[in-house]
């Protein structure tokens, strides 16, 4: 049955539609969970909040285990799922620079529309800078493109490279995941932060 | 901590459901029934023998031939370049790469065409492209253009390009009742210029 468009159950249109939906409800629980507050965020890398790693990987580990339910019940073909082309080195200096920018400007993109959406002057700066990183880099991309297309590796899985099912990836990643979040709580007691 | 715990309560159990569930390893038909029947009844998967023989002449690398027979039957005769998938063996893990791409051409053979179809509906069945089936197979290409007969001396021009075109081609693949009173190793050499010159001239043959 699915993925619904690939497969011609709904149009690419309707697709569209969904997605504007979805990414509506999307920025709203960003913003109820505090991303708007750069502070906030910045606090995983301080330790004194996790939220965001709470949020990202409860969210990543909840799809995970819906689409391998649905593939098991045969609603979704994996297969037909688009999986973001890795190219390594152009992924580990975007990790780097998106990491530094995350910690200088206290947003990751997603949330500093939702910053700006309710009005906070550093949130739009930092979408201006995004604009201006995404057009210099738009503008001047023959002078990066060889490095941008370096080592492509496919749509490699974790799972496929060390040789195990999905499903106990699945559950391994789970653990690591439920870990992470005791460290995680942890860490915000020990360095607690009064006011942010 | 109250949520963490909620979270693992939840979360555990399912994960341990899907690491002790088999990998799902069910392909599903890609094409329905009517759209294969549509297919077939076009013929759209058969590729002329003619074009075959230019394409390996021509040493094309993006034709792959692919022999569904037994591997005994493909040890004791096999095409030039062909590779052996056994229709048994079609659908296992180890041939996916080669029969689900879209760089080369695969063109299954069978002495008949009876196999080679039923491999090309399979995988066309499983939504791959680029695969296709020898017109006629083996016995066809055994008796056409390995060894071709001259046409009546009354038959059209096209008749004597197509037969001159099969002749040389029968040579240069090494096949057929005129290689075997001149031996293998002038033919070679001797009849590459030749078909070059005359492949052009296939296609309308052919077509």
């Amino acid at each position: 049955m699915g993925p619904l468009a690939p497969n011609g159950i709904i149009s690419e249109n309707t697709n569209f539609l969904l997605a504007f939906f979805i990414g509506i409800a999307f920025g709203f629980v960003l913003e109820s969970s505090g991303f708007s507050s750069s502070r906030k965020l910045a606090g995983i890398f301080y330790g004194y909040d996790a939220v965001v790693l709470k949020v990202f990987f409860t969210g990543a580990i909840t799809c995970m285990v819906g689409l391998l339910f649905m593939s098991l019940f045969g609603w979704i073909d994996l297969d037909l799922v688009y999986v973001n082309p890795t190219y390594l080195t152009s992924a580990i200096i975007g990790g780097v620079i998106m990491g530094a920018g995350f910690i200088m400007g206290g947003f990751c993109p997603g949330t500093s529309f939702t910053g700006a959406a309710i009005g906070k002057i550093d949130a739009m700066v930092f979408v201006g800078g995004l604009f201006i990183g995404v057009y210099g880099f738009a503008f001047t991309y023959p002078w990066w493109e060889k490095m941008y297309m370096a080592k492509y590796l496919g749509e490699p899985k974790v799972s496929e490279s060390l040789g195990m099912k999905d499903g106990l990836f699945g559950l391994l990643l789970i653990i690591a995941a439920l870990l992470m979040f005791v460290v995680a709580e942890w860490a915000e007691k020990k360095f607690p932060r009064e006011e942010y | 901590m109250k949520p963490l715990k909620l979270l693992a309560l939840f979360i555990i159990p399912l994960g341990i459901i899907l690491a002790a569930v088999p990998a799902d390893k069910t392909r599903r038909f890609k094409l329905s029934a009517d759209e294969l029947l549509q297919e077939a009844g076009a013929g759209v998967q058969f590729i002329s023998p003619d074009v075959i023989a230019d394409m390996l002449v021509q040493k094309d690398p993006s034709l792959q031939l692919v022999d569904v027979r037994t591997p005994e039957e493909f040890e004791a005769y096999s095409m030039p370049g062909a590779i052996n998938i056994p229709l048994s063996n079609l659908l296992s893990d180890e041939y996916t790469d080669i029969l689900n791409q879209d760089a080369r051409m695969n063109v299954f053979y069978s002495n008949g065409s009876v196999y080679a179809n039923e491999a090309w509906m399979l995988t066309r069945q499983l939504g791959y492209e680029n695969n296709f089936v020898l017109e006629g197979g083996l016995n066809y290409w055994f008796g056409n253009i390995l060894s071709a007969q001259a046409p009546a001396q009354t038959s059209p021009n096209e008749e004597f390009a197509k037969y001159d075109f099969r002749k040389s081609a029968a040579t240069a693949l090494g096949g057929g009742g005129v290689v075997t009173t001149e031996g293998s190793a002038p033919t070679v050499k001797a009849v590459k210029p030749a078909v070059t010159a005359k492949a052009k001239k296939k296609p309308a043959g052919g077509c």
